[in-house]
This record gives structure tokens, sequence and C-alpha cells, in this order.
């Protein structure tokens, strides 16, 4: 079997490369190592490849060389080692992508019961405590269609962590929604990052980034630009293009 | 429906029943210049008769039977076919959406006359098969071919992020399939699915031409006895109007208990 962790790295992503089809570079010899229960936040323009970065990690996008190790799982062509890795990282969309023929409980259940083989008594209790975690628990029998965008970004949070997976990802999970409900996603986000759990957050929000963070990564145009803690990047930015985007989103 | 006014009702209806007179004014015209002389009371016996006190089914009823049977093996079979083509065309396996495409364009390409003569005639014989199989084998493959471009546009309607949320959850692609995308997309696809189920009804009327004893055959036999031939299509027509209009109201009714909103 594989070695659970490489030392204390959780993700190890050694010099991927990926072009779209229309010819778009979006990652260039990207590296990068992200520890144990460390909550990272990519930051950068629309195009610098951070998203393409984060999918890139449970496969949703495929890359062309390098290599990405998650759990000492290397996410290769095999079938085994790619849905280990999936059952793994859980992933938090910014459209949310709730099942709307399901009811928010169901939602919560479905891969519990289908993928880790759970019973439906024992999905159902592990759903209704993530309900609670995540501040819903009374809408469990209601369908996504009727709840706030801030209500469903929640269910969306409690199903992927329904998995009990090791890496969360975060792909712009507030950047839909009304400013008003931002704030309780981001108050479950920062409550799961001081639990422990391995966050890479793909995000604008710079006070969760200040609050939560143990680095924050700049990129652009497909690799990184600077990286460090909060402070330093926001507060005191080596980078020009550093600056010069900083000053554009504060 | 379209932001522009809606028209008013009272000059709406005049219109229609405007329409419907002049056309009706039109038929009466046609045929008292034919000097055709109408026997309905004629046509009673052959849908139900009186037979020692119970009531009998009637040569037409009997040919309704044969048709609900035909439909019914071959709406489950087209169904079947086209769901199983759709996700076909829709792999990534190129043998998989190779044998899709040959299939989806003999069968949309040939009469489905052509074909029914085709599979009676020629597969018949060759492979041992009967009548009334042939009639399903030929009305499913054809109407399964339609059905297929129409769950493949239902699967395809689904926004992409479902896939990739269930691919998150470690979901295959079987799963997927089957809890996700189709529980969505079929509660879309029902009312061209509707209009395909109201097809198949309608073109079964071809198996009489391979001699299945179906409701359009045994009008034909009866016509040929009573030369009553107005009143014969007319009430079959009539018969196959009333079968297609009931299962589209069934199915419009469960269409709006299965609303989805997405």
């Amino acid at each position: 079997m594989y070695e659970k962790t490489q030392g204390e790295y959780i993700i190890v992503v050694d010099k991927i490369n990926k072009t779209f089809p229309n010819g778009v570079r979006a990652l260039r010899d990207f590296s990068i190592k992200v520890r144990k229960k460390e909550v990272l936040v990519v930051i950068g323009p629309s195009g610098s490849g951070k998203s393409t970065f984060l999918r890139c990690l449970n496969g949703l996008e495929e890359i062309d060389s390098g290599s990405i190790v998650i759990d000492g799982i290397p996410l290769d062509q095999r079938k085994e080692n790619r849905l280990e890795i999936r059952k793994e990282v859980g992933m938090v969309f910014q459209s949310f992508n709730l099942f709307p023929h399901l009811t928010v409980l169901e939602n919560v259940n479905l891969a519990q019961m289908l993928v880790r083989k759970k019973s439906k008594k024992e999905a159902t209790e592990t759903s209704m405590e993530l309900l609670h975690k995540v501040g819903i628990p009374e809408k469990a029998r209601t369908f996504p269609n009727h709840l706030s965008g801030g209500q469903q970004q929640r269910v969306a949070i409690a199903r992927a962590l329904a998995m009990k997976p090791k890496v969360m990802l975060f792909d712009e999970a507030t950047s839909a929604l009304d400013p008003e409900m931002i704030g309780e996603v981001l108050e479950v986000m920062k409550s799961l990052a001081k639990e422990g759990m391995t966050m890479v957050v793909v995000s604008h929000e710079m006070g969760f980034a200040r609050e939560v963070s143990d680095r924050v990564v700049f990129m652009e145009d497909g690799a990184i630009v600077e990286e460090g803690t909060a402070e330093q990047v926001f507060g005191n930015p080596k980078q020009e293009r550093t600056r010069l985007f900083l000053s554009q989103i504060l | 429906m379209t932001p522009f006014r809606k028209p008013s009702p009272v000059v709406d209806i005049g219109l229609f029943l405007l329409v419907v007179a002049g056309l009706s004014v039109l038929m009466f015209r046609g045929t008292k210049t034919l000097g055709y002389n109408w026997q309905w009371y004629q046509i009673p016996r052959y849908i139900l008769s009186l037979e020692q006190g119970k009531l009998v089914a009637g040569p037409l009823i009997k040919g309704l039977m044969v048709t609900f049977q035909i439909t019914g093996v071959s709406l489950v079979l087209s169904f079947c076919f086209g769901l199983l083509t759709a996700i076909m065309r829709l792999s990534a396996s190129f043998a998989a959406r190779g044998i899709a495409r040959v299939y989806l364009e003999l069968v949309r390409n040939t009469p489905l006359l052509v074909q029914l003569f085709f599979i009676y005639f020629v597969l018949g014989p060759i492979m041992g098969i009967g009548r009334f199989t042939c009639a399903v084998l030929a009305l499913s493959l054809f109407e399964g071919a339609y059905a297929s471009e129409i769950f493949r546009a239902g699967i395809v309607s689904i926004h992409f992020g479902q896939w990739e949320a269930a691919h998150s959850l470690g979901l295959s692609k079987l799963q997927t399939y089957r809890y996700i995308i189709l529980p969505q997309a079929i509660r879309r696809i029902l009312p061209p699915l509707t209009s395909q189920a109201v097809s198949l009804i309608k073109d079964s009327a071809l198996v009489s031409t391979i001699a299945v004893y179906d409701l359009t055959m045994r009008g034909q036999e009866i016509v040929a006895e009573t030369y009553l031939a107005f009143e014969v299509w007319f009430t079959v027509a009539a018969i196959y109007l009333a079968v297609t209009v009931t299962l589209s109201v069934i199915i419009n009714m469960m269409e709006s208990k299965l609303k989805v909103v997405s």
C-alpha cells in the first residue's frame, strides 16, 4: 500500500502544466506543497489559473505533465487511485451545485450511501450532525430551491464534509452570494479551519484570509508570483504585480 | 409565454368559432354534392354488441386491444432503446458512439413502412420471428431512434455542475446517471417524450400492412364487407384520437406532480 503521508505534506504538486484546447496556458510548471491542517488561500486575477489548479487536485481537470500526490496517493490513470482521491478530497463550488430534485437531507446522504456504503440510518445521523454544525438542521426536509444562497452553500459544505474528506477545496465559495450571506458561510469555513481541516481556498475575501489562513499565494498567468503569510502578502507585498492586483481589489 | 398582450377573449373565441363553423360548412357542402347516404346506425355493432344478454366486444374493440398490446410493448422497448442509445452517443468510447450513430442514421433515413417490410419479409424468415414480434421490433427500433435524440437533449441540458458535484463526491458515472442526471433529465423531456409516445400509437397503424389484426386492419375488414368507408374511418380515427388524448392528459398530470425547480 502507499505511505499515507509524505512527511507532513498532504498535498504535493510538482511542476504541473495545463493548456486548454483553445490554446490558453493555465498552469506553468506549477509546484506547491501543502501541510496537513494548513489553510492555504489562493488569490489572483481571473484567468490566473487558480481555479484550474484547484480543479486539478481532485481530477476535475487533467494535467498535461507533472505530478500530484494527495495523502500519499498519486493522481494517475489508475481508477482506484482516482476514486480514492475523490473520496478524500471534498469540493465546494461557487454555484453550489446542489441536487435540486433531492431534499437537503437526501443531498447530504447520497454520497455516504452510494460511495461510503453507509446505511440510510448511519448516513442520516452523520448528515443531521453536519446540518447542525452548519446551522440549518431544520431545513433537512426542504428542497434546495427553497433556501437562500447562503443556506444552499452551507448545505453544499455539509454535503462535502459528509464524506469525511482529508482535504477541503473551496472554489470562490462566496463569490456568488449576496453580501449579507457571505458572513454565515465564512463562519462555517472559519470553524472548519479551527478544527484542523486542511483547506485550499480560492477566494477574494481578504478578511477571511487574514483571520484563518496560514499561507496566502498570489497567482498570475499560471504561476505563483508571491507567497507568504496574510500580513506579508497583503501588508507588505514584495512583487510589483502583487501590489497592482491588491490595489485593484482593496 | 411572451410578454405581448393577450387578445381580447371575445375576439379570440369568436374567431375560433368562425373557423370551426367555416370548416363544418365546407364539409357538409362537400358530402351533400356527393349525394352520400350516411348510415351511422350501422357502426355501433362493430364496437360493442349484445349477445345473449352479455356485452361482447366488437371487431373494432378487439382490434384496439391488439393495438394496445403492440404499442404497450413497443413503448417500453423504445424507451429502453432510446435511453441506451443516448447514453452510448454520449459515451467516451468511440465504438459505442459509432454503433449508436450507425443505428440512428439507418433508422432515421428510411421510411418506417420500408423498415417494417424489411423486418417482416427479410429478417422474419431468416431469424424465425413471428408477425407480432416483427411489428413490435420495427416500431421499437424506429421510435427508439427518435426517442434517443430526445433523451440526449435532456441529458445534455443538465447543468454541467451537477456532474462536477457528483464527481467530487466520488460517485461513478453509472451512479451519477442513475441518481442525479436521469431523474432530472426525464422530468424535463416529458413533453417531447409524450409526443413520441403519441407518434408511436399512430404509427402502429402501419402494422396492418403485414396483416396484424390491429384497429386499422379491422377497420379495413369492415369497409371491405360493408363499403361504409366514411363512417368506419371517422370512427377509427376518433378511437385513435381518444387513446392519444387520454395518454397525453395522463402524462401532463404526472408532469405537474413531478415538477423540479432548479
